[in-house]
């Protein structure tokens, strides 16, 4: 889910990058807010950080004794992605193993859909696996799977979540990826379709 | 893995701090056959090591309700799962809370959902921008940006956001929150039993809520987005 959120945050200005102009000094605060943000990828509060959108305020700067440089209190608003419990999410499948799939679903990379929470699904080995239903329809390599989430992990060394999710339920299964091929929607969603 | 309870956890209350002390001590088995004796084991990491995952993907910590789940997911090498898995539910304390969203239990202060069709809007506009601040070497873009943006375009169904939250509005009068609010804009469903299945933390409201779910439905949809 996409959230938007505002961030008091901390600027470092060095003193090189200080300016007597208040614009330039503007400009340099919001190039230092913008590279931190970029380099943060991700919290465990907030999810994986996409964009800045607004800087709210700037505070006072206030001077760090030792370097020189100057501290400046800010508050922005930016846009952030996290899964949460519960959640419908459209993960793409990138890899099949005979115990599930991992799917991705935007910035998550390691989400995993175990063979024991999609029953109806039968795995069929060979050089591209897939799960198949008695229906035949098929959960495999870029496939589309709707699905919910039961689990998310917050892993701090790589800075990044993990996911477990399940097809139990009404309505979570995989979305026509042919038609998602044509018309770049499911055929849910395609008015082609209805 | 998550703190105890608290605000910001995605990991239900009982979710492990010892587990973090004792991750390792009993690897051995953490990685071998499930014993099937359904206690939980409180500090055990399980991880997705079996053959078919390679090199351990995943570890998630056990304990709590997710132990529960764990041990019926049947983690660990080999195929005996099913009677290990009967074993584990069999002897299970109790039962876990039902799957339902609640993400303002789990959103930090300052911090609004958004449907995907709204983010799409903002980020859109941003990368509008990207070929003038690409120009300037100082200013990075997250690494996340991208992905974060085609996904949110790829589950657009709606072409006027301002639109589709006037719709749902009338919803929150009847205690949908705005995470379930924005889960059914997401989802773009098409009867009341699709939302009730997808959100079932709804099903609670279901008589209240299954007449003015029609009427926004059917609101939505006329928004939906022409092809």
């Amino acid at each position: 889910m996409f959230l938007k959120v505002q961030l008091p945050w901390n600027v470092i200005i060095s003193v090189e990058d200080l300016d007597a102009k208040g614009l330039m000094l503007q400009r340099s605060i919001v190039i230092r807010l913008l590279d931190d943000f970029a380099c943060k990828k991700a919290t465990k509060d907030l999810g994986y950080f996409l964009a800045v959108t607004t800087l709210d305020s700037v505070g006072e700067g206030k001077v760090r004794q030792h370097s020189g440089d100057v501290l400046f209190p800010v508050v922005f608003s930016g846009i952030t992605f996290k899964l949460f419990r519960g959640e419908i999410l459209d993960g793409v499948v990138h890899d099949v193993f005979k115990h599930g799939v991992l799917l991705r679903c935007g910035p998550v990379k390691k989400i995993f859909l175990s063979n024991l929470k999609m029953a109806d699904y039968k795995y069929v080995p060979g050089e591209n696996p897939v799960f198949l239903n008695d229906k035949l329809s098929k959960i495999g390599k870029d496939v589309t799977v709707r699905c919910m989430v039961i689990e998310t992990r917050w892993l701090e060394a790589e800075r990044e979540f993990q996911a477990l999710v399940s097809l139990e339920g009404d309505f979570l299964g995989p979305v026509s990826q042919q038609v998602r091929h044509i018309t770049g929607m499911s055929p849910r969603r395609c008015s082609l379709c209805k | 893995m998550a703190e105890k309870g608290g605000k910001g956890s995605s990991v239900p209350s009982k979710a492990v701090k010892s587990s973090l002390k004792s991750a390792t001590s009993n690897g051995a088995s953490a990685k071998g056959k499930d014993d099937g004796s359904g206690k939980p084991k409180k500090g055990r990491k399980v991880q997705f090591d079996s053959e078919g995952l390679g090199d351990g993907i995943f570890g998630f910590s056990s304990g709590g309700k997710a132990d529960s789940l764990l041990n019926k997911l049947n983690l660990g090498k080999g195929g005996k799962g099913d009677k290990t898995g009967k074993a584990a539910k069999s002897s299970a304390p109790k039962e876990p809370l039902p799957l339902e969203l609640r993400v303002e239990q789990e959103l930090p202060k300052h911090a609004k959902c958004l449907m995907d069709c709204e983010a799409t809007e903002i980020l859109q506009g941003i990368q509008e921008q990207m070929v003038i601040l690409s120009e300037d070497p100082t200013i990075k873009i997250p690494v996340s940006f991208d992905r974060g943006l085609q996904y949110a375009k790829n589950g657009i169904h709606y072409a006027d956001p301002a639109s589709v939250r006037r719709a749902l509005e009338p919803l929150t009068q009847y205690g949908v929150t705005e995470g379930e609010i924005c889960v059914i804009g997401n989802v773009c469903p098409e009867t009341p039993d699709e939302v009730f299945a997808l959100v079932p933390s709804l099903k609670a409201k279901k008589s209240k809520l299954a007449e003015p779910l029609k009427d926004v439905l059917a609101e939505l949809v006329k928004l939906k987005k022409a092809t």
